[in-house]
């Protein structure tokens, strides 16, 4: 696999991908045509950057130093030249949710049904991550459970560290002593879990990090989403439906990958567009209730509110529910006020499908399974059976969800119909 | 007032006090984790795992004591882990900007920290105490409720490491941060050692001293105690200080060994901590405790919670289990106090 960060990508060093027909849907766009398509989008506004003409835009963009976040982000291409193709993965109901699931990425680094590597030895393997109360993150612990069903020699131990990082270095310190074979955990913050993934590795434990990074340069693998294709396309949907127009952003805990590389790279998407004027600016911590309060607290400041950026889907209902309970959904310069949001729980979906939410970046938490497959070759690899995947693994860019299909800067956008993957309880 | 602020008694002979100190619930409680660890895992009793879990009982401890100190006056200290992390980011950000006086770049990219570690280390420890002396003068002087004091103060300092961070973290890459993160001697974390002297040192003040003695004074009839001529003010201020400088070692500890600051951390270890001194006997209305069974609450504490985690146990229960030993532990401690004799 060829996978870069941005400045390398910027000079050039990255190659981009084959395209392939997007056939089952019957759409026009090539799916690893999405994939370049976005990656060469971010190459353009990444250039542009630097050269911001909006004051309100560029001031915040500079004050939170997103541009050094941006830098570092990779982006490149999928492994083994994999292709991806909308109607692909697999169907199941998640052990912890028990929901109906269908996961995007069950074909990506593949391996078999049955047991892994010794079949004679159970692997005891730890997963480790925050919030058993929040949709996205138990999509995700499903998708691991659900891999680590799939192996009778998979032992899986689950532990919700509850948002204390000190907690979640004590488990994997844990899991250390008791010489677990591999452990996959979903930081919420980067810099806490750099040392104890280091002890881990240390100790001869592949580790392999999920949605977002860790501090460790030593971390066996780290399976990343689209979150610069997130923000970006946010920013691109915005452009094209309207020019101008004060908005409030409800964002993640600063500091955090997901806020950093969205808000980052929506920034630089809209950075030339003069007539944005940024007149809110929340740390809502991927709550609904807080994403509410600012919301609310935004329309009362503000008698002109135009545009609601969310770097989150709970952010982006919580807006929602504020905006609808003050009576200013079809208020505003463009008739309505326009909600931008991040992740495809069905709850957004279903208010795509209404026009309340009028643009989803679909970010997908159905990749646990993506990063125990990968741990289990690293595991395999150090006994020798195989090789071990590349360090980065990066999951394909997703085409952004509207009401109905549009094409934006050679983005083809899919309807909330065509996108099979939404996650969380039905809503309708 | 506690009994033996008043009339001390004589010291007990050394066969006495082990007998007393076999017979502590506390002491038999340890002691019945450690034989069930070592029973049901071939883990818990291994070097690596008593390294780990010293390490996390030596932050929660030193949290603790401070705790225990203010709370042995009748008040509380709400703001022991806002200060600990906020000690550190202050310190941090004040050192950055010293370099930039002197023409030195301290935070390179990448919020790296690359400056000297003994300017942070001092700094952290300044502004704990800082902090705790205006815990103090608000509680002491203004007459604000501790409660209602330390929990602005708490509410403040988280407030005010997301504005000197901006929400970023700082790393703390120099090899001091790691050195005090990762460093043992014969298999003991330097952390831990640095609580065992803080705890030394506080058991000596306390029962050693006119100050403990004070304090002591304070907890059980802070009325009589003014009467005594004591300058209970003073002294008030001098155990909001002394948590705040807690603080400040357990977060110079606690970062160390993450080799990182960031604003969000240790939320929530300031009920951990009161939890801590209430199992280790320490009464909220002040007057009964000491340093020493707030080491032994320290022990069973964390002695338990990695014996949970040791058996796969999900967090979920074991915030149960902290929840259910401090329900215990407040029901049982007037009749424990009664038969301690604290």
């Amino acid at each position: 696999m060829l996978s870069t960060n941005r400045r390398q990508f910027l000079g050039g060093a990255a190659s981009l991908a084959v395209v392939a027909p997007w056939a089952k849907v019957g759409l026009a766009q090539e799916t690893q045509g999405v994939h370049s398509i976005l990656n060469d989008l971010i190459r353009q506004y990444a250039a542009a950057a630097s050269s911001m003409t909006n004051p309100s835009v560029r001031d915040l963009y500079e004050q939170d130093g997103f541009q050094d976040y941006l830098e570092a982000y990779p982006v490149g291409d999928l492994v083994d030249g994999f292709v991806w193709e909308p109607g692909m993965g697999a169907e199941f109901e998640g052990p912890y949710s028990n929901l109906p699931i269908k996961a995007p990425f069950t074909d990506y680094i593949p391996l078999d049904e049955g047991p892994v590597l010794d079949p004679d030895r159970t692997y005891r393997i730890g997963f480790v991550f925050h919030g058993f109360n929040h949709p996205w993150l138990i999509s995700l612990a499903d998708t691991v459970a659900w891999e680590a069903a799939r192996h009778p020699n998979i032992e899986l131990e689950v532990i919700d560290a509850e948002f204390d990082d000190s907690r979640m270095g004590q488990v994997i310190d844990t899991w250390i002593t008791r010489q677990f074979d591999g452990i996959v955990l979903w930081p919420a913050r980067e810099a806490p879990m750099g040392p104890p993934v280091d002890r881990a590795i240390e100790a001869g434990i592949p580790v392999v990090s999920l949605d977002r990074r860790t501090s460790s340069s030593a971390i066996s693998s780290e399976v990343l989403g689209n979150f610069y294709a997130n923000g970006l396309q946010q920013g691109l949907y915005l452009k094209h439906v309207v020019s101008e127009g004060n908005m409030v952003l409800n964002r993640k805990d600063l500091g955090s990958t997901a806020d950093s590389i969205r808000t980052g790279a929506f920034l630089q998407a809209i950075g030339n567009t003069d007539g944005f004027e940024i007149v809110g600016n929340y740390h809502t911590n991927s709550q609904r209730s807080l994403a509410f309060d600012a919301t609310a607290d935004a329309l009362q400041a503000n008698s002109q509110f135009d545009i609601s950026f969310n770097t989150g889907g709970e952010e982006a209902l919580g807006a929602l529910g504020a905006i609808e309970e003050a009576g200013r959904l079809n208020s505003g310069s463009s008739g309505k006020i326009i909600i931008l949001a991040n992740d495809d729980a069905k709850e957004i979906m279903a208010n795509i499908r209404s026009g309340a939410i009028d643009m989803v970046a679909p970010y997908t938490p159905l990749i646990g399974d993506v990063g125990l497959r990968a741990l289990i070759r690293h595991i395999g690899a150090n006994e020798g059976r195989n090789e071990a995947p590349p360090r980065l693994i990066i999951t394909p860019n997703l085409p952004m969800v509207t009401r109905t299909n549009m094409t934006i800067e050679g983005v083809q956008t899919l309807t909330p119909d065509e996108w099979l993957y939404a996650y969380g309880p039905a809503v309708e | 007032m506690s009994a033996s602020a008043d009339h001390p008694r004589p010291r007990p002979s050394l066969f006495a006090s082990s007998l007393r100190i076999a017979r502590d619930p506390l002491v038999l409680l340890i002691l019945a984790i450690l034989v069930l660890g070592s029973l049901t895992s071939e883990y818990y009793l291994t070097m690596r795992n008593l390294e780990t879990l010293l390490r996390f009982m030596a932050v929660i401890g030193l949290l603790s004591l401070g705790v225990t100190i203010v709370m042995l006056t009748g008040r509380i200290d709400l703001s022991v882990a806002a200060i600990m992390v906020f000690s550190v980011i202050s310190a941090v950000v004040f050192t950055k900007l010293l370099g930039g006086w002197i023409g030195e770049r301290w935070v390179v990219r990448g919020n790296s920290f690359v400056g000297p570690a003994s300017v942070v280390f001092l700094a952290t420890l300044v502004v704990g105490c800082v902090l705790g002396l205006m815990n103090g003068i608000g509680i002491a002087h203004f007459k604000v409720s501790s409660f209602i004091m330390t929990l602005v103060t708490l509410t403040a300092l988280r407030g005010g490491n997301y504005i000197l961070t901006d929400g970023h973290p700082y790393y703390l890459q120099s090899d001091a941060f790691r050195w005090v993160g990762n460093a043992d001697f014969l298999g003991i974390p330097f952390s831990f050692l640095v609580f065992c002297s803080v705890l030394a040192f506080l058991a000596w003040l306390m029962g050693r001293t006119n100050f403990g003695r004070h304090v002591y004074a304070i907890g059980g009839n802070e009325k009589a105690a003014i009467y005594a001529g004591l300058k209970t003010n003073r002294i008030v201020i001098l155990t909001f200080m002394i948590s705040g400088l807690c603080s400040a070692v357990a977060g110079i500890l606690f970062t160390s060994r993450l080799a990182s600051v960031d604003a969000p951390l240790a939320s929530g270890y300031e009920l951990t901590a009161i939890a801590i001194a209430v199992i280790g006997g320490t009464a909220l209305s002040g007057g009964v405790g000491s340093p020493w069974r707030t080491l032994l609450a320290a022990v069973a504490f964390a002695a338990g919670l990695n014996l949970l985690s040791i058996w796969g146990v999900s967090t979920w229960y074991q915030n149960l289990a902290i929840g259910l030993t401090l329900l215990i532990a407040v029901g049982l401690s007037p009749a424990s106090r009664k038969r301690l004799q604290l």
